[in-house]
């Protein structure tokens, strides 16, 4: 199984289930555009898109693969390695949506499901409202993809529908773009088997990508 | 015309159906009367799609008004190897693959230094058989590659008394003030440095020089006519070899007699008036004196077999201690060294693992292929982008924080592709960079030699202001990719700004390129340590391109 990844950094302080996109400079860009107040749209979403992408594309790498062997064209042995299939990404509607595309763009026919939590106006708690998968999805890898997390609430809330419907909480991998450390704490104590890779921890969460991406703004 | 066309076509179609439009408005620009040309140039032959041109203006006329547009010639000649054979055999066509033989091949050493182009000057008077000699050398030569640049184009810009001086033959086209020596001598020097060069192109009709320049490059032998090409130290400094062609004078007249008469629709009595004022004392004053600088003389002119022969001889002794064999040489030396400061190879994980097994897989169907190709490609892309210089920026955010991130120090980038398997990362450059400018430049392996061969090129206009992620899909023994970063080189872009990039690379290569270009930054996702026979890459992709556009050959 592949868990040594030169291109992550394990946090020490949140354990080995939290990965963090190695940040170089090109991601550093980034993340600088799409918190920028200024950014207009069509720049906000062309930058996203690249992000996603390299999140989804992290997160493929905590997939479980075999080693194989393949014969190359000029007729010599390549050592490679081959996915595992049964995996599935759940979007949670509606900013985790704006992440379809990326996981698209590098599986074409992998299974998508969707949840959608909503905040009750008075109470503020999380409850999903709608929930549809593939139909064997307990026997699955799930690619969970919510790109801002500022609680936990909704991916929480998420997760236990997941939970729910069988699947194990360690076949799980949670693809985020940015998060609050308390976020981080909230979830990983509820569902310590859980693997989240994000780009970014910082204490203040751009909440407005949504909105920004999606143009309601 | 059309017919034409087809010859350069690159060996492939999936992909380049808007290269093709592209060149084949080249071409007619070009070769506005190529019908017209090439009765007249016997010899020669066009092979347009190389970025050696020779512009060829009429002679000087010494009566523009009587010109007629069609006289004006404006060749642009690459005068080549085959220079015996007629175009259409510059195109072998065998059971499975069309063979191209007629691109630029190395002009620069296995170490990357460019080696110098021996220069031949011909001076002699008017109508002499300059052009001729200079013929009946590059056909001899049997060299790839040879420039001819002509003294007439370089007239000087004539102000409008002078232009109705020319109207009434009484300009003097054949003394030394009518010719730019500064603009002939730097042009000639940057040739021989191998350096690309925009050379005039003389209008006879206006006698001035016309909007557009020809681009030329240095190539193994440069040979430079004209009827005073021995003027000046300068010159001479420049000109490894010097040939005086001396005809006589009788015959000289007699042949522009029935030249200006029967070609070029002039009096006799203009011609005579002519030749008897300014082309016959301007050859005993300035040109004939010349002889004495001369190495040969050669009478008779083109005649004069025993003559080119022995030049022909010297030549080659000259270039054999120069030395040209490029691929054979790069993929043996270097083995078994540490990987160079400049390389960076992305992080292996399990997803580039994985991405290599499919395509690395000969059993991997093409659309499958495409695929996982283009997942790879924008990975290395990413990667590449992280490279570049970064700044720092505060930024505000919606969330009334102040935000400390990073912005791009340039946004001067460009994407140069090497055709035809670079072109398939040009996609992913523009989707991670937006607006991004791309040039292209096509290099061919040479069948029958090996080498490299360089066919086309289009650069951006201010390249050597950008950073140039130059891209091919694979690199072996580095051969093309060292062509198009000497062709960057001499398009001014400093080397330091030059980045390499390539999903798969030999080791041989990765050395070769790196000893050859210390300051060139490398980039792949992998490196295979073996080069085989055929100069694949071991364990390998296979023939990148021929997998990517489908054009592998059958029955293989």
């Amino acid at each position: 199984m592949g868990t040594a990844d030169p291109e992550l950094t394990n946090n020490q302080e949140y354990g080995s289930n939290l990965k963090i996109l190695a940040s170089n400079d090109q991601v550093k860009e980034l993340q600088t555009i799409l918190r920028d107040r200024n950014t207009s749209r069509s720049d906000f979403k062309f930058y996203a898109d690249r992000l996603i992408r390299l999140v989804i594309e992290e997160s493929l790498n905590q997939l479980p693969f075999t080693d194989c062997k393949v014969i190359t064209p000029t007729g010599a042995v390549y050592n490679g390695l081959k996915y595992q299939s049964g995996n599935c990404g759940v979007s949670i509607v509606r900013s985790g949506e704006a992440m379809e595309q990326g996981l698209r763009d590098c599986c074409r026919s992998i299974r998508i499901g969707k949840i959608l939590v909503e905040s009750d106006a008075d109470t503020h708690e999380a409850k999903v409202v709608y929930a549809r998968f593939p139909e064997n999805i307990a026997q699955r890898q799930i690619l969970l993809m919510y790109p801002i997390m500022s609680t936990g609430n909704t991916v929480a809330q998420s997760v236990n529908v997941l939970k729910e419907h069988g699947v194990k909480e360690d076949c799980i991998i949670l693809s985020n773009l940015f998060c609050t450390p308390l976020a981080v704490k909230t979830v990983m104590e509820s569902f310590p088997k859980m693997k989240i890779l994000t780009s970014e921890l910082h204490p203040v969460a751009p909440n407005h990508f949504g909105q920004k991406y999606f143009g309601t703004d | 015309m059309a017919a034409k066309i087809t010859t350069f076509e690159p060996p492939s179609s999936a992909s380049s159906d808007s290269e093709c439009g592209e060149t084949q408005a080249d071409f007619s620009e070009v070769f506005p009367d190529y019908e017209a040309e090439e009765e007249k140039s016997g010899n020669f032959y066009n092979t347009p799609a190389s970025p050696i041109t020779v512009p060829y203006c009429a002679r000087p006329p010494s009566a523009g008004s009587q010109k007629s547009p069609k006289a004006r010639r404006q060749r642009t000649t690459s005068i080549n190897k085959s220079s015996k054979q007629t175009a259409s055999e510059s195109v072998l066509r065998t059971q499975h693959r069309t063979i191209y033989t007629a691109g630029r091949p190395p002009w620069y050493n296995s170490a990357g230094q460019q080696v110098e182009p021996f220069v031949i000057g011909i001076c002699g008077g008017s109508a002499s058989g300059k052009t001729t000699v200079a013929a009946k050398i590059i056909a001899a030569l049997d060299m790839p590659w040879v420039t001819l640049l002509s003294m007439d184009s370089f007239y000087k810009v004539l102000n409008e008394k002078q232009h109705h001086m020319a109207h009434d033959n009484e300009y003097n086209f054949d003394h030394p003030d009518a010719f730019d020596f500064d603009i002939l001598v730097s042009t000639l020097q940057r040739l021989k440095e191998g350096r690309k060069v925009e050379v005039p192109i003389y209008n006879f009709v206006t006698h001035a020089r016309e909007a557009r320049t020809k681009t030329m490059y240095g190539a193994n032998v440069i040979i430079f006519e004209g009827i005073l090409a021995f003027y000046g130290t300068k010159l001479l400094n420049v000109l490894d070899m010097k040939i005086f062609v001396d005809t006589d004078a009788d015959i000289r007249l007699a042949r522009r007699l029935r030249r200006d008469i029967s070609q070029r629709g002039r009096e006799l009595d203009g011609v005579i008036k002519q030749y008897t004022n300014m082309v016959q004392p301007s050859f005993n004053h300035y040109i004939a004196p010349l002889m004495t600088h001369a190495d040969i003389i050669v009478p008779r002119g083109g005649e004069n077999e025993v003559a080119i022969h022995l030049i022909v001889q010297h030549v080659h002794a000259q270039l054999q201690l120069r030395g040209f064999k490029l691929r054979e040489e790069l993929a043996h030396s270097y083995v078994g060294q540490s990987l160079p400061e400049t390389v960076h190879l992305l992080p292996t994980t399990p997803q580039i693992r994985g991405l290599h097994t499919f395509i690395r897989n000969k059993d991997t169907p093409r659309d499958e292929f495409i695929f996982y190709s283009k997942r790879l490609i924008r990975l290395v892309i990413e990667y590449t982008l992280s490279l570049m210089a970064f700044v720092e920026k505060t930024v505000e955010t919606p969330q009334g924080v102040l935000y400390n991130g990073k912005r791009m120090a340039t946004n001067k980038i460009c994407g140069v592709s090497i055709l035809r398997a670079g072109e398939t990362m040009e996609q992913a450059v523009c989707d991670v960079y937006k607006d991004i400018r791309i040039g292209k430049i096509l290099i061919q392996t040479n069948f029958s030699t090996g080498e490299p061969e360089l066919f086309y090129l289009r650069l951006p206009k201010d390249i050597k202001d950008y950073k140039v992620i130059l891209m091919d899909a694979t690199v072996a023994t580095g051969a093309a990719a060292m062509m198009a970063i000497r062709v960057l080189l001499d398009h001014d872009v400093p080397e330091s700004n030059i980045l390499i990039v390539s999903l798969l690379m030999a080791e041989s290569g990765v050395h070769s390129i790196a000893y050859a270009f210390p300051e060139v930054q490398i980039v792949t996702s992998a490196i295979d340590p073996e080069v085989n026979d055929k100069f694949y890459v071991m364990p390998g992709i296979g023939n990148f391109g021929d997998r990517y556009f489908g054009t592998e050959p059958s029955g293989e």
